[in-house]
């Protein structure tokens, strides 16, 4: 939406210069002097660049307005093109719809309007700028203005009209034909028999004279000056239509598809997840990519299930996807009590395997434990020689204080991905099957609690 | 512009007419009936160029009058916006002068005659430069250019404007008599 602001000031722009005076006559009338209105159809086109989709009740409250007030307004302005509205009855729940909408868009408006919990459906009016139109009917409006006055201004392709001062009746030059009178020159009235005068000119009409040479020349001048203040006037305006030519327009589209890409941003963002918990089980990690897909179409629940089912399979998996918190839980699960009951998976073993023992582990001997140990150890530290740089070896150093309780573990890692370091980290990802079966949820939270993040972003790498 | 085209109309023959050139009465009269008339979908129909069919008569009961659907070709004349044509000018007047090409009515205002020619009155009223060099009366040709025209059913008018480029008289009356 950065391509908005050129857009918005052209609204601006426009409203300053084409309904300044508004709301016209026809209220003021009624209530002279009472409230002056000049000025409101800028107010509220102002407060329509600040928003998107609005409420018009809303917009009416913001604005301190009377609803009806503005309603006649923006029924003004969808006759002028400038803005779309759309009405549709809903209940609470559909306002509320529209409210998560609102409050998922960056500049949106708070509007606590969640409390009014009628189940009764009501008409509710939104309305929202048409950039893409306003552009148009900009343009359009401008080129008509020059027109007329250039048109007037050497008096071409304009149809002469001609007056009847007694009965003020209109003819045009295509009248022609049936006005002129045998006996004179001129053109008579038919139903007065008046003598016609030409309507010398419909923008300075001051002297309804008989077309002299001398009101022609006024006449001229008058135009030619409104032409030039026109362009200068509306300079700024026509330079801003120039800069958001090539822009692309900013577009909303109707209000059902605005709400559910609002609110499906929304998520994107994380504001999401505070509001549905069945997506907190995916935690970061999953936080890219499946979302925004997720708030268009809608199938959020289906798709979290099917999360879940990944998150089991996974530990079979030799790939690298085992998510971050899983390792975490595993860790902590193994220090406690299931160190020897890995110890004894071999580093053939694949995770599968250590599920298996995850099962077995309590009645594992120490006599085996030991001999594995021994074992694996050698191992491991050929593996390491043989494959590992530098880095690697300083950092198996760091880690081997650890070792001698863990070594276990980090043995049956090793089968699964050789090209890996003996990191703690690998070994934890052998270890979630082992606990995380049980509550994913649970594991998510310590997951986020404990900072793996570092050492998530090393395994990756690797 | 011009346009050829192929109309159709029902012909009512009188029966004194059947008989041997039955068909040429059926034709001539509807030359005398057709050209020279108006319609406002096709604009005036200047000639009739051929017949295409004669379609079966029927007569008609109490009259004895036959009753023939003809189509025929014929060339039609229909004035447009924006089309430059060339008129005779019938009268003119102070508020401005009309003109004719062939059945067409034109009328230019006088605010759509240049600003540098005026109207003389007199015994032949007429629209002169200050120079005297360019006259408009009577009978002078103009070419102009049609900018607005009215069309009912049996009628078209137009409006014209000789303040344009290229446009104006084109042959003087009063220059050659």
């Amino acid at each position: 939406m950065s391509s908005i602001e050129p857009f918005n000031r052209l609204v601006k722009l426009a409203a300053r210069a084409f309904y300044d005076d508004l709301p016209t006559k026809g209220e003021n009338q009624t209530k002279t002097g009472r409230s002056d209105n000049r000025g409101l159809a800028v107010v509220i086109l102002d407060a329509l660049t600040r928003r998107q989709w609005v409420r018009e009740e809303d917009l009416a409250k913001d604005l301190k307005l009377h609803t009806k007030q503005l309603r006649r307004t923006l029924r003004f302005f969808e006759e002028e093109k400038l803005i779309t509205r759309d009405h549709r009855k809903e209940t609470a729940k559909g306002a509320k719809i529209y409210n998560a909408a609102v409050a998922a868009t960056a500049d949106g408006q708070q509007n606590g309007r969640d409390g009014d919990d009628k189940l009764k459906l009501h008409t509710h009016s939104y309305c929202c700028l048409d950039y893409s139109q306003i552009y148009d009917v900009v343009r359009y409006r401008l080129h008509r203005m020059k027109k007329k006055l250039k048109d007037e201004l050497d008096s071409k392709n304009t149809v002469q009209e001609y007056i009847c001062p007694g009965c003020n009746k209109r003819y045009t030059a295509l009248d022609a034909l049936r006005l002129i009178s045998p006996y004179d020159e001129y053109f008579h009235c038919e139903s007065c028999n008046g003598v016609l005068v030409a309507e010398s000119d419909k923008l300075a009409a001051q002297e309804l004279g008989d077309g002299d040479d001398n009101a022609r020349r006024r006449r001229q001048e008058k135009l030619k000056d409104m032409l030039t203040k026109m362009e200068e006037q509306l300079k700024p305006l026509m330079d801003q239509l120039g800069r958001v030519k090539d822009l692309p327009v900013p577009e909303f589209g109707n209000l059902q598809a605005w709400e559910l890409r609002a609110n499906a941003a929304g998520r994107a963002n994380g504001d999401y997840n505070a509001n549905d918990p069945s997506k907190n089980s995916q935690g970061l990690g999953f936080g890219g990519t499946p979302m925004p897909y997720l708030g268009e179409t809608k199938v959020e629940v289906a798709f979290s299930d099917e999360k879940g089912d990944i998150k089991s399979v996974n530990p079979s998996a030799p790939t690298k996807v085992l998510p971050p918190w899983m390792i975490r839980e595993g860790m902590n699960l193994t220090k406690e009590q299931r160190g020897e009951a890995k110890s004894e998976e071999t580093k053939s073993d694949l995770k599968t395997a250590l599920e298996l023992s995850d099962d077995k582990k309590s009645t594992v001997n120490d006599d085996t434990k030991n001999i594995q140990d021994e074992y694996v150890k050698a191992y491991y530290a050929a593996l390491l020689l043989r494959q590992r740089e530098k880095e690697e070896t300083s950092k198996k150093e760091e880690e081997s204080p650890n070792k001698e309780v863990s070594t276990e573990r980090q043995v049956g890692e090793k089968s699964k991905r050789d090209d890996f370091e003996g990191d703690d980290v690998e070994w934890e990802d052998a270890a979630p099957p082992t606990g995380s079966t049980s509550d994913p949820i649970d594991l998510n939270k310590e997951a986020a609690a404990s900072d793996s993040s570092d050492e998530e972003d090393i395994w990756e790498d690797g | 512009m011009f346009f050829h085209i192929v109309l159709e109309r029902n012909m009512q023959l009188h029966p004194r007419h059947f008989g041997r050139d039955l068909r040429d009465k059926l034709v001539s009269k509807l030359m005398k009936d057709v050209e020279g008339t108006c319609s406002g979908r096709h604009g005036f129909i200047v000639a009739i160029t051929g017949i295409e069919s004669v379609g079966k008569g029927l007569i008609r009961d109490g009259t004895g009058f036959v009753t023939f659907p003809v189509k025929y070709q014929c060339v039609v004349f229909r004035p447009f916006k924006g089309e430059i044509v060339e008129a005779v000018v019938t009268m003119v007047n102070k508020m401005g002068f009309f003109a004719e090409a062939g059945p067409v009515q034109i009328f230019v205002s006088n605010h759509l005659i240049p600003d540098d020619m005026e109207f003389q009155s007199g015994d032949v009223p007429n629209y002169t430069t200050s120079d005297g060099s360019v006259k408009i009366q009577k009978e002078s040709e103009v070419r102009l250019k049609i900018i607005g025209t009215r069309v009912d059913a049996t009628e078209i008018f137009c409006i014209g404007t000789i303040k344009d480029d290229f446009l104006g008289v084109i042959s003087d009356p009063g220059a050659n008599p």
